[in-house]
C-alpha cells in the first residue's frame, strides 16, 4: 500500500483509470456509433454506401484524424484495459449476481473486442500488408470491395460472418455496459434508482446496436448493386462491377452467388 | 456425549449436525479438511455448535484433535468478528442458524485475509484502511464549537445511519473481485466510511484529505463496479451508492485540483 517507488501506472492510477473510462465513450464510443452508421448505409443501397465512404475518404487530414481519434485512443484503452482485466479475480460462479455477470462479461467482451478489432483492421484496413489491394483503391466502388472481402478473401464467407456477428455483439455489449460503469465511475449515476434506469436504457441500446450491426452485415454480404434482375444474377452480377481487388482474385464464379 | 460421537455417525442426519471444516494450524502451514459430527439440538447457530465442538473435539474418524479456532464476540451480528464462509457464503457465523443450513455445513476462513489459525483471520488491513482515509470525525461537538447543533434532514440521517452500521466484518471485501493479494485496491468497506464521514457536518472538515487518499494508488480507481459488495453486506450498507457518490466527489476534487489549486 505504501509502495516507496510506485511505477507511473501506479502513481497516476486514478487519472489513467478516469482517462480509460472517458476514452471508452469519447472518442471510441462515438467512433463506434459513427462506424455503425456508415456501415448501415449499405442497407439503403450500394450507391448510398459508396457516397458515404467516399465522404470519409475525402476528409482533410484523414490519416491524422484516424491516428488521433481512432488508433491511439483504441490502443490506449486496449492496453490499459488489458492490465485492468488482468487485475480482476473473476468470481461469478461463487457470486452469480446479475451485476457480477455484467462485470464478468465486460471483461470477456473486452478480450473478444480486442481480438475482433485486430482481425477487422487486418481484414479491411491493413490487408495490403499481405499483398492485397488497399481499401482506398476501390474508389468509387467501396461496396463491392467490402462485399468481396467477406465473400472471397482468405476465409469462407460463413466464417467471416460468424466472426463479425460475435465481434459486433461483443462490442455492442462492451460499449453499452460501459456507459453504465462510466456513469458510476464519474459519479453521474449515484443512487440505485438512477443505476437501474440507466441499466435498462443500456440494455435496450445494446440490443439496438447489435441489430443495427447485423443489418449492416447482412446488407454488405447479401445485397447487390441496384436490385438486379434474375437474369443478371444468373450471369454473375460482378462482371459489371470489377474492382482492383477483383482484378487480383479473378472473377468469382456466378455459382457462388 | 463424547462417547456417542463416533457411534452417532449412523444416526439419521436430523439427529446430528455434520460439519466439514477447512483447518490450518498456523499462518504458514498447509490447510486441510476435517469433519465433525455432533448431536442435534434445536436452535443452534454455527458459533454455539463450534462451542460444543470445542468441548468435544473429536473428528469423524474418532480422533481427539486440537479444537477448532475462530473469533467471535457479540453473538448478535454487530461486532463482525465471526465472519467466515458458511457453505461458501461470507457471513457471520453467529447469525447462521444451523436449522437453516444444508448439511454438511462447510466452514472455511475468509480467503482475502491472512489466516491466524483455522477459521480466525487477521482483518488488520481493514482497520489500516480506515486510518488511511481518516474515517473519523475530527470535532464531534462534545467540546464547545460555538455553534448550535447542525441540522440534518431525516433523509440524510437515514442514509448516514445505514453507513454507520458497518462492523468491519470483511464480507464485502471477500466478495469483491477487485480486492485480493495481487491488487492494491483499498476495498469497499472503507469507501462506505468515507461516504459517511464526508457527509457529516464536521466530519466533512477532512473531506479533501479523504478524497485525496482515494485518488492515490489503490484508491477508488480499483473498483470495477461488480457490486458484489452491496449484495453480500449483512448490514445492507449501500456501498454502491457510496462508490457512485465518491466517484462524483473525486471528479469534483480532481477538477478543483486541476483548475483552482
Ligand atoms: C469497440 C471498442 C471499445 C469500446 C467502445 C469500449 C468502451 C468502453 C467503455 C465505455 C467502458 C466503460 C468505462 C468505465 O467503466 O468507466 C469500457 C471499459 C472497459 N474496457 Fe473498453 N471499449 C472498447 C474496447 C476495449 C478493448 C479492446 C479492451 C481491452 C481488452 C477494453 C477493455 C476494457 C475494460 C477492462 C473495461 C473495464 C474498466 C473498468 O471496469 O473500470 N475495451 N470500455
Ligand atoms: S460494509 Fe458491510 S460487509 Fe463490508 S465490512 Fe461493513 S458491514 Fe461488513
Ligand atoms: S462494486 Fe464491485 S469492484 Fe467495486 S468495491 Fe464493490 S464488489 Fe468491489
Ligand atoms: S460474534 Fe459478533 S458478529 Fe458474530
Amino acid at each position: 500500500m505504501t509502495d516507496t517507488t510506485p511505477g507511473l501506472l501506479d502513481r497516476y492510477q486514478f487519472q489513467l483509470r478516469r482517462l480509460h473510462s472517458l476514452s471508452g465513450i469519447v472518442p471510441i464510443g462515438f467512433f463506434l456509433l459513427f462506424h455503425l452508421l456508415t456501415n448501415s448505409t449499405a442497407f439503403l443501397g450500394a450507391e448510398r454506401y459508396d457516397t458515404h465512404v467516399q465522404q470519409i475518404h475525402d476528409l482533410p487530414w484523414l490519416p491524422v484524424i484516424e491516428l488521433l481519434f481512432i488508433f491511439l485512443p483504441i490502443a490506449f484503452h486496449g492496453i490499459l484495459g488489458v492490465t485492468i482485466a488482468w487485475q480482476g479475480k473473476l468470481n461469478v460462479r461463487q457470486y452469480p449476481y446479475m451485476d457480477n455477470w455484467r462485470y464478468t462479461l465486460q471483461r470477456i467482451t473486452a478480450w473478444i473486442t480486442l481480438a475482433f478489432v485486430a482481425i477487422h483492421l487486418l481484414h479491411f484496413r491493413f490487408a495490403y500488408w499481405f499483398g492485397e489491394p488497399e481499401y482506398a483503391s476501390a474508389a468509387p466502388r467501396f461496396f463491392d470491395f467490402t462485399r468481396q472481402g467477406f465473400l472471397h478473401l482468405w476465409l469462407p464467407a460463413w466464417l467471416w460472418i460468424w466472426i463479425y456477428v460475435v465481434g459486433v455483439a461483443a462490442a455492442a455489449f462492451h460499449f453499452s455496459n460501459g456507459i453504465v460503469t462510466f456513469c458510476i465511475t464519474w459519479g453521474i449515476a449515484v443512487g440505485f434508482e438512477a443505476r437501474k434506469k440507466l441499466s435498462l436504457v443500456a440494455g435496450a441500446l445494446c440490443i439496438v446496436l447489435m441489430l443495427w450491426g447485423f443489418v449492416s452485415l447482412h446488407a454488405l454480404t447479401t445485397m447487390t448493386r441496384t436490385a438486379p434482375g434474375a437474369a443478371e444474377v444468373a450471369r454473375g452480377n460482378e462482371q459489371r462491377i470489377s474492382t482492383p481487388y477483383m482484378a487480383r482474385h479473378e472473377a468469382p464464379s456466378a455459382a457462388r452467388e | 456425549m463424547v462417547r456417542n460421537m463416533t457411534a452417532s455417525t449412523t444416526v439419521a442426519s436430523h439427529k446430528e449436525i455434520h460439519f466439514k471444516i477447512k483447518r490450518q494450524d498456523g499462518p504458514n502451514s498447509q490447510p486441510y479438511w476435517e469433519e465433525f459430527k455432533m448431536p442435534y439440538a434445536p436452535q443452534h447457530n454455527v458459533i454455539s455448535a463450534l462451542l460444543y465442538l470445542r468441548e468435544h473435539p473429536v473428528n469423524t474418524k474418532g480422533q481427539r484433535v486440537a479444537p477448532v479456532a475462530w473469533e467471535s464476540n457479540c453473538m448478535e451480528e454487530v461486532c463482525g468478528a465471526c465472519s467466515m464462509l458458511v457453505n461458501g457464503v461470507p457471513r457471520q457465523a453467529c447469525a447462521a442458524l444451523v436449522d437453516d443450513l444444508a448439511q454438511p455445513i462447510v466452514l472455511e476462513p475468509l480467503t482475502k485475509f491472512p489466516i491466524i489459525r483455522d477459521l480466525a483471520v487477521d482483518r488488520q488491513k481493514m482497520f489500516d484502511a480506515l486510518i488511511r482515509v481518516k474515517a473519523w470525525v475530527p470535532l464531534d461537538g462534545s467540546q464547545d464549537v460555538h455553534e448550535p447543533a447542525p441540522r440534518i434532514s431525516p433523509a440524510d440521517q437515514a442514509l448516514r445511519y445505514a453507513f454507520s452500521r458497518c462492523m468491519t466484518c470483511g464480507c464485502c471485501m471477500e466478495a469483491c473481485p477487485q480486492y485480493h493479494d495481487r491488487s492494491d485496491f483499498i476495498g469497499p468497506a472503507p469507501l462506505g466510511q468515507v461516504a459517511l464521514h464526508n457527509s457529516h457536518p464536521t466530519g466533512g472538515f477532512f473531506k479533501s484529505d479523504r478524497l485525496h487518499a482515494l485518488m492515490d494508488p489503490g484508491g477508488i480507481a480499483g473498483c470495477g463496479n461488480a457490486q458484489n459488495c452491496f449484495k453480500v453486506c449483512p448490514k445492507d450498507i449501500p456501498l454502491t451508492h457510496a462508490i457512485g457518490a465518491l466517484g462524483r466527489q473525486t471528479t469534483v476534487q480532481w477538477l478543483r485540483d486541476l483548475l483552482i489549486k
